[in-house]
C-alpha cells in the first residue's frame, strides 16, 4: 500500500520531468515541472480511484494542473506554456489510444469503439478543463502567487534589475 | 547662448509665433502638445520654434520665429540642429511645411530639410482670409523632412519585433504571447501604430513609416521542434526591453544569442525519454519488470527520433516508425527470458509517451480557446495526425505479428 502510495507519487514526478527534458524547459524549472505534473497525477488518481469517471478525473486533474501552472508562471515569470505542457501529460488518454488500436487489430470492433469514445471523452475532459481554468481572471493568481511571498526571492530580483539598469546607464 | 525647453506659460511667445503663423487659433491648436524651445542670448529671447511628436517615430516642426532685429545670425539654424539631436532618440524624421515661399524654402534647405509632399490648396481651406508672403499670395502647403540621425528607426523596430516573434512561434509559443511580444517592442521604441497578424507558421508586421508610406514584411515560420527555454529567454528579454532596460542594439544581439541556445544533449534528451516512458508506463498499469523494460525501449526510440530530426525526415515517417519499433521491441521483451508474466500492453502505452505531441495539442486548445481558430485548427490537426500515425505504427506491426502466428498471444 505505502509502495504504491509512494511509486504514485514518484512516477509523475519524474515522468513529468523526463517529458520537461524532451521540450527543452530551463533546468531551473524542472522541479516546479514535476510537481504540477505530480498534482495533476495525484487529483486524476484520487478521484478514479474512488470510482468516478475517467473523464471527470481527467477534468478535474487538468484543472489542478492548470490552476498549479499559472500560479508558477506568475512566480517564476516565465510563460505557463513550460509547466503546462509536461505537468498535463499524464493525463493524456495514451493507454486509451493504444487500446483502441489493439482491439481493432484483433477485430473486437465493439470493445474497440468503447475503448475510442472513452478516449475521446477524456480528451474532451481535458481541453474543458485548460479552457475553464484559463478563463478564471488573472488578478486571482496573481493574489494566490503573492501569497506567503518570500522576502529574499523579491530583493534578489529587485537588485538584478537595479544591476541591469546601472549597467544599461554606462553602455 | 542657450537653448532651453519651455513647458508652461507657453502663451507668453505668442507674438513672436505669429511671426511666422498669421492666424492665433491656428497657433492654439498645437501649442499644448507642442513641445516648445527657445534660444536665448544674453538675456533675450532671439528664437522660438515648436515640435509636435506624432505618431510611429515622426515630429513635425510647427512653428520657427526669429526677432526681426535678431535675423541674420544663424540662431534659428542652431534652434534646429539642437532639436534635431533633441528628437534623435525618439524619432527617425522631422517634417516641416511652409507655404511656397523661396526665401522659407532655402532656409530649410540650408538645415537639411528636402523635399517630402504637398498638400494642395492647404492655405485656402485651413484659413479664414488669403495669406501673403511679401507679395505672393499662399495656396498649397509645401512639406519637407529632415532625416534624423538616429540609431533607431522605424524598420530597425520592426525587423526586431519580427525577429523575436519569429524565435517565439518557431519554438512553440502560442499565437497571442507571439502578438503580445511583437506590440510590446514596437511600442518601447515609439512605434505606436502596427498591425500584426500571425498564423501557425507565419507573421505579418506593417507599420506606418513616414507620411503616407508603411513598412510591411511577411515571415513564414515553418513549424520545427519546440524549445521552451528559448521561449521563456525571448519573454524575459521582452519584459526588460518593454521596461526600458535594453537598448536595440543590445535587444538584437540578445535575440541572436538566444537563438543559438542548443537543445539539450543527446544522451540527457534519450536517459529522459526512457524515464517518461518507464514512469508513465507504470502509472498506466504496468508492473515493475515492465516498466523497466519500457525504460530501454524509450531510450532506443529517442536513438531513432533524434536521428530521424538530424535528417529532417517527416513527422510522419518518425511516428509511423517510432510506433512500429516501439512494438516490435516490446514483442521481442515478451519473449525475453525474465521472470514473471510480461505483456506487451503495459510497454507500449510507456514507450509512446515520449512521442505524444503534447505541446501542439495544449497550444492548439489556447489558440481556440483564444478564439484564434484558424492557427488553433491547424496545431489541433497536428497533434491529432501524430497520434494517428503513432496508432497506425502500432496497429500495423500487431496485426503484422497477430498474423505470424504469434496470434496465440493476443
Amino acid at each position: 500500500m505505502i509502495h504504491g502510495f509512494m511509486m504514485h507519487m514518484v512516477c509523475p514526478f519524474l515522468g513529468t520531468m523526463g517529458y520537461a527534458v524532451l521540450f527543452n524547459v530551463p533546468r531551473r524549472f524542472y522541479l516546479s515541472c514535476g510537481f504540477t505534473g505530480m498534482a495533476g497525477w495525484s487529483v486524476y488518481h484520487i478521484i478514479v480511484s474512488h470510482t468516478f469517471s475517467a473523464a471527470f478525473a481527467s477534468f478535474l486533474g487538468t484543472m489542478s494542473v492548470v490552476f498549479l501552472s499559472r500560479v508558477l508562471s506568475i512566480r517564476k515569470k516565465c510563460p505557463i506554456t513550460v509547466f503546462l505542457v509536461a505537468g498535463i501529460l499524464p493525463l493524456v488518454p495514451g493507454a486509451g489510444i493504444y487500446h483502441t488500436v489493439y482491439y481493432l487489430v484483433t477485430n473486437q470492433l465493439a470493445e474497440a469503439s468503447l475503448r475510442g469514445m472513452e478516449s475521446i471523452k477524456v480528451a474532451f475532459a481535458i481541453v474543458l478543463g485548460i479552457v475553464f481554468m484559463l478563463a478564471v481572471p488573472g488578478k486571482l493568481f496573481q493574489a494566490a502567487s503573492n501569497f506567503r511571498h518570500q522576502v529574499p526571492e523579491g530583493g534578489r530580483k529587485k537588485k538584478g534589475i537595479f544591476e541591469q539598469a546601472v549597467r544599461g546607464r554606462f553602455r | 547662448m542657450k537653448i532651453q525647453q519651455i513647458r508652461k506659460d507657453k502663451e507668453e511667445y505668442m507674438e513672436m509665433l505669429l511671426m511666422a503663423e498669421p492666424q492665433r487659433d491656428v497657433i492654439e491648436s498645437y501649442l499644448d502638445k507642442g513641445e516648445m524651445f527657445v534660444l536665448v542670448n544674453g538675456g533675450d529671447v532671439c528664437a522660438v520654434c515648436v515640435i509636435e511628436l506624432l505618431k510611429n517615430r515622426k515630429c513635425e516642426l510647427r512653428n520657427i520665429a526669429t526677432r526681426v532685429e535678431e535675423r541674420g545670425k544663424g540662431y534659428a539654424k542652431s534652434l534646429i540642429c539642437h532639436v534635431c539631436e533633441h528628437y534623435g532618440n525618439q524619432c527617425d524624421t522631422m517634417y516641416a511645411g511652409t507655404g511656397n515661399s523661396r526665401k522659407t524654402l532655402e532656409f530649410l534647405g540650408k538645415c537639411g530639410f528636402v523635399n517630402s509632399h504637398i498638400a494642395a490648396n492647404y492655405y485656402a481651406e485651413h484659413y479664414r482670409e488669403p495669406v501673403y508672403e511679401g507679395e505672393v499670395k499662399l495656396t498649397d502647403k509645401i512639406y519637407l523632412k529632415k532625416q534624423l540621425d538616429s540609431e533607431v528607426n522605424v524598420k530597425k523596430v520592426v525587423d526586431l519585433a519580427l525577429e523575436a516573434g519569429r524565435i517565439l512561434l518557431k519554438n512553440g509559443a502560442e499565437i497571442f504571447r507571439v502578438d503580445e511580444t511583437m506590440i510590446r517592442i514596437c511600442q518601447r521604441f515609439h512605434v505606436e501604430y502596427v498591425d500584426t497578424f500571425i498564423l501557425s507558421h507565419a507573421i505579418f508586421i506593417s507599420a506606418e513609416n513616414g507620411m503616407e508610406e508603411t513598412y510591411t514584411k511577411v515571415k513564414q515560420v515553418p513549424l520545427s521542434s519546440a524549445h521552451l527555454g528559448i521561449v521563456a529567454e525571448v519573454n524575459e528579454l521582452s519584459r526588460e526591453i518593454s521596461e526600458g532596460l535594453v537598448s536595440i542594439e543590445e535587444a538584437a544581439r540578445r535575440l541572436k544569442a538566444i537563438d543559438r541556445i542548443p537543445e539539450k544533449k543527446g544522451y540527457f534528451q534519450v536517459l529522459a525519454a526512457g524515464a517518461a516512458s518507464g514512469c508513465y508506463g507504470y502509472l498506466l498499469g504496468a508492473s515493475e519488470t515492465e516498466s523497466i523494460a519500457a525504460f530501454f525501449i524509450g531510450c532506443i526510440l529517442y536513438v531513432w527520433v533524434l536521428a530521424a530530426k538530424r535528417q529532417n525526415l517527416s513527422k510522419m515517417i518518425v511516428n509511423i516508425v517510432g510506433g512500429v519499433l516501439i512494438t516490435a521491441l516490446a514483442i521481442a521483451a515478451c519473449h525475453l527470458p525474465v521472470p514473471g508474466n510480461v505483456q506487451f500492453g503495459g510497454m507500449i502505452i510507456g514507450s509512446i509517451m515520449p512521442l505524444v505531441p503534447g505541446l501542439a495539442f495544449v497550444n492548439a486548445i489556447r489558440d481556440i480557446a483564444d478564439s484564434d481558430f484558424l492557427s488553433g485548427t491547424v496545431r489541433m490537426i497536428d497533434a491529432l495526425l501524430v497520434f494517428v500515425y503513432i496508432a497506425v505504427g502500432v496497429g500495423v506491426t500487431l496485426s503484422v505479428y497477430n498474423r505470424m502466428g504469434g496470434g496465440f498471444m493476443l
